[in-house]
């Protein structure tokens, strides 16, 4: 046996590897050479015009001083864990309506994914506004009302900025994940209701038995695309707060905005790269559950 | 550059012509333009459209008088940064821009743009001689071996105030001091109109706080320019008068996140007394408000027991080394920076001139409010970052937002003064140690 062919096997191995070149470099070129020269940059005191030189761990520990990291750490974490479960929890609701055999059915489905349809500067943008002190929309319908007679500044203190961002992301964003538990929903034989119904199971039953199984797999990938997303969504904090009051909105990618604005490239790139663990744990986690759910 | 070695008759009569024409009205050397040539110039879009179109029709018709294919590229100065930073990294930058002073002089270590001395000393030279604040604030002599930037326009802030409401409270001239505009503001505040319209959010306006702290006797850094000095008595005296202002909710709701235009709406829609800007506010009231217009007076900004600290922002044209036409861009310049086109050019911008004879430009004869007020800027203003050293740490600190974001801490998450200064006083070390 050759040596090629100990390595690369049959003919038919051969060939296999031959179509696979041309995406492997693709990959390699648009994927992961940017991905490791990103990383590559972080550790280097680069600014525009400079390729600058190695400096270790020099960013890292610049930005480990810096309140305004450990502040968007924070606050990544609950826009995205916030923004998920809100996400579920109105998307599920709304594909189990629509689901049903309601009249005006695919008219509701269309509208349903208006705002995901909307671009996200205008659809930020109109959230602004609503949220507005001064002849903002959310103002006077709570003012109008009776509601809340105050005037409320949303955006500009702690307690309501980031919830109000949470709100305006899940607005956006909500629409993928009705329309994609709906698919899966549509995918579940009816057989399997109606059987549970012989069996006498309640409708908490069927859902938990029946219909959750069925759209887990959907659910776990919408997750972890959604969370992905999220985590390195930029327009929803920027056109509402620019990070913050007092970095309450503050959010990697617009650190990471802020160190591209001084020009220190290497300082941006290891903003982007020390979200990376973060991401990485959340994308081992949800492919070993679709895993775990393919095998069970 | 790659020129034609034989040229026809034309292209050399052609040329002859331009370089005539240039040479008339310079007593720079004539460059010689390469006919048929490509040239892109980035100009900076500011509030007016007719001085962004007269910029972009200039250039256009001085390309073709010359014979030279101009493309003109007019970007908006918030991207201004992100653009460059872009064509840097990827080398296509064009054959000249016009850019703002961080930038230039953050390039010019860089050695990306050419010396333009001898331009720069013929244009001078030519009209009555440059003023100090563009001379000094561009100097880039010892970054960069030689001035890289050519002074165009001299922006910063103002103080705009609503004459029809304070003079009703008996408010005829505008306050001298910070502790005086309070006293204005008070008298007029009645939400939801709230006088005091500075932002203290994360944006260019809320460094505008920079200078109220530095006219308070507050520093960014030492007479070194290597050591953090925020934590001091006089950033304490400052920071007392920015909650004293708050708790008396003067400042709008929301300046804590106000964006680029957060001033502006809220002036133009008529909910606040006062705001510090560059004069865009007044010529966007000129066509939208008439009567907003007519009742918005301008003054320079109020003195702090300092002294007045106002900042002139002087703008510049470059050439980068990369120009593949790099005759031609001097030639641009060179034309763009002629009386016939500057004149015209200030009358529908909002810039203060750089040079002692545009002082006399019709402009500036004082019935313009605004640009009465740009040339009193020009003439009494502070050098950038003064009395701090404008190094690269301060202009570091400056695009981290350190003050704004000391007073967010103050007035949004209720610290005291003192752990506020510490904050900020750790940061901006932190950036200053990152540039020893």
């Amino acid at each position: 046996m050759s040596a090629a062919r100990a390595i690369f096997g049959s003919s038919e191995t051969r060939f296999a590897y031959t179509l696979l070149l041309p995406v492997s470099i693709l990959l390699a070129g648009l994927v992961a050479y940017p991905f490791g020269y990103a990383i590559y940059v972080s550790f280097t005191d680069r600014v525009v015009g400079n390729d600058g030189q190695w400096i270790g761990l020099g960013n890292f520990h610049y930005l480990a001083q810096s309140p305004a990291f450990w502040a968007a750490i924070q606050n990544t974490v609950v826009l995205v864990v916030a923004s998920d479960v809100l996400k579920l929890a109105i998307g599920l609701g709304l594909a189990l309506l629509v689901n049903q055999r309601l009249p005006g059915r695919g008219l509701l489905r269309s509208a349903l994914m208006l705002p995901w349809a909307m671009p996200a500067f205008v659809a930020f943008l109109v959230w602004r506004v609503i949220y507005q002190p001064i002849g903002g929309g959310l103002n006077l319908l709570l003012t109008a009302s009776g509601i809340w007679p105050e005037v409320v500044d949303w955006l500009g203190q702690r307690s309501t900025a980031m919830p109000a961002v949470i709100a305006a992301s899940v607005w956006r964003g909500f629409p993928f994940w009705f329309v994609s538990i709906l698919a899966a929903l549509q995918n579940i034989p009816l057989e399997l209701y109606e059987a549970a119904r012989v069996d006498g199971a309640s409708a908490w039953q069927r859902f938990w038995a029946v219909t959750w199984p069925s759209i887990r797999p959907v659910v776990i990938v919408t997750t972890l695309l959604s969370s992905i997303w999220t985590a390195n969504s930029f327009e929803n904090v920027w056109l509402l707060t620019q990070g913050g009051p007092s970095d309450a909105t503050i959010v990697f990618p617009v650190l990471a905005y802020f160190g591209m604005q001084t020009q220190r490239i290497g300082e941006a790139a290891a903003v982007s790269v020390a979200m990376l663990p973060v991401l990485a744990i959340l994308v081992f986690a949800g492919t070993t559950m679709m895993q775990r759910g393919e095998d069970e | 550059m790659v020129r034609d070695k034989s040229w026809t008759r034309r292209q050399m009569l052609g040329t002859t012509a331009a370089v005539g024409l240039l040479g008339s009205r310079s007593a720079l050397a004539a460059p010689a333009l390469v006919k048929g040539s490509k040239l892109t110039f980035w100009g900076g879009l500011i509030f007016s459209d007719k001085a962004n179109k007269l910029l972009a029709e200039t250039v256009r018709k001085w390309g073709a008088d010359n014979g030279i294919q101009a493309e003109v590229v007019m970007i908006n100065q918030n991207e201004t940064v992100q653009k460059v930073s872009a064509a840097v990294a990827s080398n296509t930058m064009p054959d000249a821009l016009d850019i703002g002073l961080d930038l230039l002089l953050l390039l010019s270590r860089q050695g990306i743009f050419l010396p333009i001395d001898d331009i720069y000393d013929s244009v001078g030279k030519a009209q009555g001689g440059w003023y100090k604040a563009a001379a000094d604030a561009t100097d880039t002599r010892k970054v960069a071996g030689g001035r890289t930037g050519l002074p165009f326009g001299i922006s910063g802030n103002l103080l705009l105030r609503r004459n029809d409401v304070l003079a009703k409270a008996g408010f005829s001239k505008p306050p001298s001091t910070w502790e005086e505009l309070v006293t204005q503001a008070s008298a007029v505040n009645k939400p939801p109109f709230h006088a005091l319209g500075l932002a203290l959010s994360n944006v260019g306006d809320g460094n505008t706080q920079i200078g109220v702290l530095q006219s308070y006797g507050g520093r960014i850094a030492d007479d070194t320019g290597t050591k953090a000095a925020i934590k001091s008595d006089a950033t304490r005296e400052y920071l007392r008068w920015v909650k004293n202002a708050w708790d008396k909710k003067l400042f709008p709701p929301g300046v804590t996140t106000w964006d680029g235009a957060g001033d502006n709406n809220a002036y133009l829609s008529g909910q606040t007394a006062f705001i510090a800007n560059t004069g865009s506010v007044g010529i966007a009231a000129r066509s939208q408000d008439p009567e907003l217009f007519n009742s918005t007076l301008y003054s320079s900004l109020p003195a702090g027991p300092k002294g007045t600290v106002s900042a002139v922002g002087p703008n510049v044209r470059a050439i980068p080394k990369t120009s593949k036409n790099p005759d031609a861009a001097r030639a641009l310049l060179e034309h763009l920076a002629q009386p016939e086109f500057m004149s015209a050019y200030y009358t529908d911008a909002i810039y203060g001139p750089v040079t002692k004879d545009q002082a006399k430009f019709k402009v500036f004869d004082g019935k313009d409010a605004i640009h009465a007020g740009l040339l009193d800027l020009v003439e009494r203003g502070t050098a950038p970052a003064s009395p701090d050293i404008y190094n690269a740490a301060f202009a570091d600190a400056w695009d981290n937002f350190l003050v704004p974001k000391m007073c967010q801490r103050v007035v949004i998450d209720n610290w005291d003064f003192d752990r506020a200064m510490d904050e900020a006083q750790r940061v901006t070390q932190a950036i200053y140690d990152k540039y020893k």
